[in-house]
């Protein structure tokens, strides 16, 4: 199996989860790899993803793993770049025996995002409280959600702004931290203007890059 | 702009289609003396599939000194955001101004279309009458299949390209860079457009020929396609197998439109279909024409392009798929689970009338070899509404469904089996023999739509039809003259703008239209005389009046005029090109 992790910047962070795997898969296609396929009625490509990022965030952090043959991790993701739109390059590959699963594996993610004008420091105490609740919207209805533990740290220097934020079955959407601050803080953070910069997992207490079980 | 899309995008449905960015995409920075805008008066997913443009969009970016960039109608929500901030309607790639291009094309493809020339134009900050348009506005120009009676829309245009693209739009875009080379005025230009095959010129009101390919197999097809980011319509790659038909069903406009019949050869077709499977990575490809079956070597095609799609894990798909010759080894290779037939009419006498040359024998045969070979959902597609129908007729299309039920049964397949009916109502079309008649009114439609309604009320059997009101005013549009687009502004005015979705569809807003702008519609849904000039006589499509009146004649008496393929039945489209099939 082959790890690629690879960028979405740009136009293609407008394009959601579900064609966002279409779009990968094709490009797979385009780069003659060898993919494998279910073996059920309707076989469907052996490839998995991560925890998706919210539709227009960006990314420098996504994971796609392709279950293939007849390639290298390095071949691979030199035709993956040859066969994407732009904003979808991989910038690293890593070769795995096994599915790591990495969607089970990551509990967090950071983000970065600026503004044109200096943020208030008072937005990083957002984090470490025992309760801080806002509302968000989940199926098209406003609901109230407690992120307490779901916001490790925000961190502000001038007009950036860098988070933690928890990710997987405990999830905080970026893009909805960032259209309460705007308003509780008066800002102006554009929802395409925030990055996600890495995926994390937990070692032993310790939070690390993704990359790092990869490797 | 791009920082304001920012703020847009992030509160608009589905913003991947008004970002381009798609694999594929031609090169915009290229040097250009002519940027032209192509216009899709629907959505992104439905412009996006629509190989008549998707052809001249890589056509004019393949030609030196011309850049080409796409604008779809935007959503009404996207609409809205951009009055909100301020915003022009932009070409996809550059998110230009669609203003500021040298020339705007716009591919109009059914009428009930219309209102969104009118909703586009008014997001771009163009007044929509020509007329009203001076030197400071680029040529508006339209193409697309709507262009058989450009009528109720010439208004809107600077010029109607009638016929096929790859000539006429190639041709126009050289003049233009000419013309402005030279520094002329756009009448100037215009009146040099006029001399062109195929530009009709609406305020000159030039008699215009068709303007068709000479050599399709030589034609330009693109194969490096865009490849959309999100979900379209048509998910797939095509081939198109030959343009026009010889089947000649009287209530077809396509199946006369586009004649003279040209096809591609096999060669051809396989290289273009795994050049396409290679620079899309599609997981389908399409066989297109009108009558696939007809194309005389189709299962050597088939079985070439197998080869290669299989290596490729590649699906491939057959559309349009006669009765009379659906091959059963051609299904079995597909291994399809669904098949879809139009026997069009209940009863053999009706399908005499509109010359769907297709018997019983046909029908029992075809189904008995789909539903042999495990077919478990069948589409049945008829049209009510015709010429000379009468009750037997509707009730036969409930036979058809219970003779389906009833070979299904005789081959004891324990599964269920679906059976899908659908009917359009009759819409007396231009450049068909059915062009003088009278459409039914809404209230036939609705009592032939009921009648079916209770008697297909069968166990696996799902009736659905298609909205009398919308077939009403297609209708209108269909043998329009100019006269009606007063009454497209008025509708647009009112709300009305995509029109095509029934969610958005509003009648009585239409009759409002008609009504404010004081305009008899009724007269086109009554019949023509056939000595009565009619409003695209100006037009020459090809297929000559002698020859719709005769086949009309024919009609009536129930008489079948064979298909083309074994001679020549004298239409008169080989004036524009030769025959080829």
């Amino acid at each position: 199996m082959i790890i690629l992790k690879h960028l979405k910047v740009g136009d293609v962070s407008y394009v959601s989860h579900k064609d966002t795997l279409k779009v990968l898969q094709r490009g797979l296609i385009r780069a003659k790899v060898d993919v494998r396929y279910s073996q059920g009625y309707v076989p469907h490509m052996l490839t998995y993803t991560t925890t998706p990022v919210p539709l227009g965030v960006q990314s420098y952090a996504e994971y796609f793993a392709v279950e293939c043959s007849g390639i290298d991790k390095d071949e691979l993701l030199c035709r993956f770049n040859d066969s994407m739109p732009y904003g979808m390059r991989a910038v690293a590959s890593y070769c795995k025996d096994k599915n790591p699963n990495l969607a089970a594996l990551v509990v967090a993610s950071d983000y970065t995002a600026s503004c044109g004008a200096t943020l208030s420091k008072e937005i990083e105490n957002i984090a470490g409280r025992d309760t801080y609740v806002i509302s968000t919207f989940r199926k098209g209805e406003v609901v109230e959600k407690d992120i307490a533990k779901l916001v490790h740290y925000i961190k502000i220097d001038g007009n950036q702004i860098y988070m933690r934020l928890a990710t997987g079955n405990e999830n905080l959407r970026a893009d909805s931290l960032i259209s309460h601050i705007n308003e509780q803080f008066g800002c102006n953070i554009k929802v395409n203007d925030i990055i996600r910069t890495a995926q994390l997992i937990n070692c032993g207490g310790v939070m690390s890059d993704a990359e790092v079980i990869l490797r | 702009m791009q920082d304001k899309l920012k703020d847009i995008l992030m509160n608009v449905h589905k913003p991947a289609r008004y970002v381009g960015g798609e694999y594929n995409l031609p090169d915009m920075d290229k040097p250009c003396k002519e940027r032209v805008c192509l216009c899709f008066s629907d959505k992104y997913e439905v412009g996006m599939s629509n190989i008549g443009t998707r052809i001249l969009y890589h056509m004019l970016n393949d030609t030196p000194d011309v850049v080409c960039e796409r604008c779809y109608a935007p959503d009404l929500d996207m609409a809205d955001q951009l009055k909100k901030h301020g915003l022009p309607l932009f070409s996809l790639e550059t998110k230009r101004d669609v203003k500021s291009f040298d020339l705007i094309g716009f591919s109009v493809q059914f009428e009930l279309q219309f209102t969104n020339i009118v909703y586009m134009l008014d997001l771009m900050g163009i007044p929509y009458y020509a007329e009203e348009r001076g030197e400071e506005y680029p040529p508006v120009v339209a193409g697309g299949p709507c262009v058989v009676n450009p009528m109720p829309f010439a208004p809107f245009f600077d010029a109607v390209l009638i016929g096929e693209g790859e000539k006429n739009l190639s041709e126009l875009v050289a003049l233009h860079i000419e013309c402005r080379d030279k520094k002329l005025s756009k009448k100037e230009f215009l009146l040099k457009a006029a001399q062109l095959d195929g530009v009709y010129v609406p305020s000159l009101d030039n008699p215009t020929k068709r303007a068709v390919v000479k050599d399709l197999d030589k034609a330009y097809y693109p194969t490096k396609i865009l490849v959309p980011n999100c979900e379209i319509v048509h998910d797939r790659s095509s081939i198109e197998l030959f343009r026009g038909c010889a089947n000649g069903c009287r209530f077809c406009q396509a199946g006369f439109y586009y004649r003279p019949i040209r096809k591609r050869n096999v060669d051809t077709l396989v290289r273009q279909a795994c050049e396409l499977m290679d620079n899309t990575g599609y997981d389908e490809l399409g066989l297109l024409s009108l009558s696939t079956s007809d194309y005389p070597q189709l299962k050597e095609l088939v079985d070439k392009i197998k080869v290669e799609s299989d290596k490729r894990k590649i699906k491939l798909a057959l559309p349009s798929l006669r009765l009379d010759s659906f091959e059963a080894e051609i299904y079995e290779e597909m291994q399809g689970a669904s098949l879809t037939f139009a026997p069009e009419a209940g009863t053999q006498r009706l399908r005499d009338v509109i010359n769907k040359n297709i018997s019983e024998d046909n029908i029992l045969s075809s189904l008995t070899s789909a539903l042999k070979y495990g077919v478990k959902n069948v589409k049945l597609y008829f049209i009510i509404g015709l010429p000379t129908e009468t009750e037997e007729d509707l009730q036969g299309i409930v036979d058809i469904v219970k003779l389906v039920k009833d070979i299904h049964r005789q081959f004891g397949k324990s599964k269920l089996l679906n059976i899908v009916v659908s009917t359009s109502v009759f819409i007396p079309k231009p450049l068909t023999p059915f062009q003088w008649e009278r459409q039914i009114s809404i209230e036939q439609m609705r009592e032939k739509q009921a009648f079916l309604r209770e008697k297909l009320r069968i166990k696996n059997v799902k009736y659905s039809w298609h909205g009398a009101e919308s077939s009403v005013i297609e209708a209108i549009f269909a043998r329009g003259d100019k006269t009606l687009a007063a009454a497209i502004v008025k509708a647009y005015e009112l709300g009305c703008v995509f029109d095509s979705w029934s969610e958005n569809f509003d009648y009585d807003k239409w009759m409002r239209a008609f009504e404010e702008s004081a305009t008899d519609y009724l007269r086109f849904l009554e019949g023509f005389g056939e000595d009565e000039v009619l409003p695209w006589d100006i037009i020459d499509n090809g297929v000559s009046k002698r020859y719709l009146i005769e086949e009309k004649r024919r009609a009536y008496a129930g008489v079948c005029t064979p298909n083309c393929l074994g001679k020549c039945n004298g239409c008169g489209a080989n004036r524009l090109e030769k025959c080829h099939i």
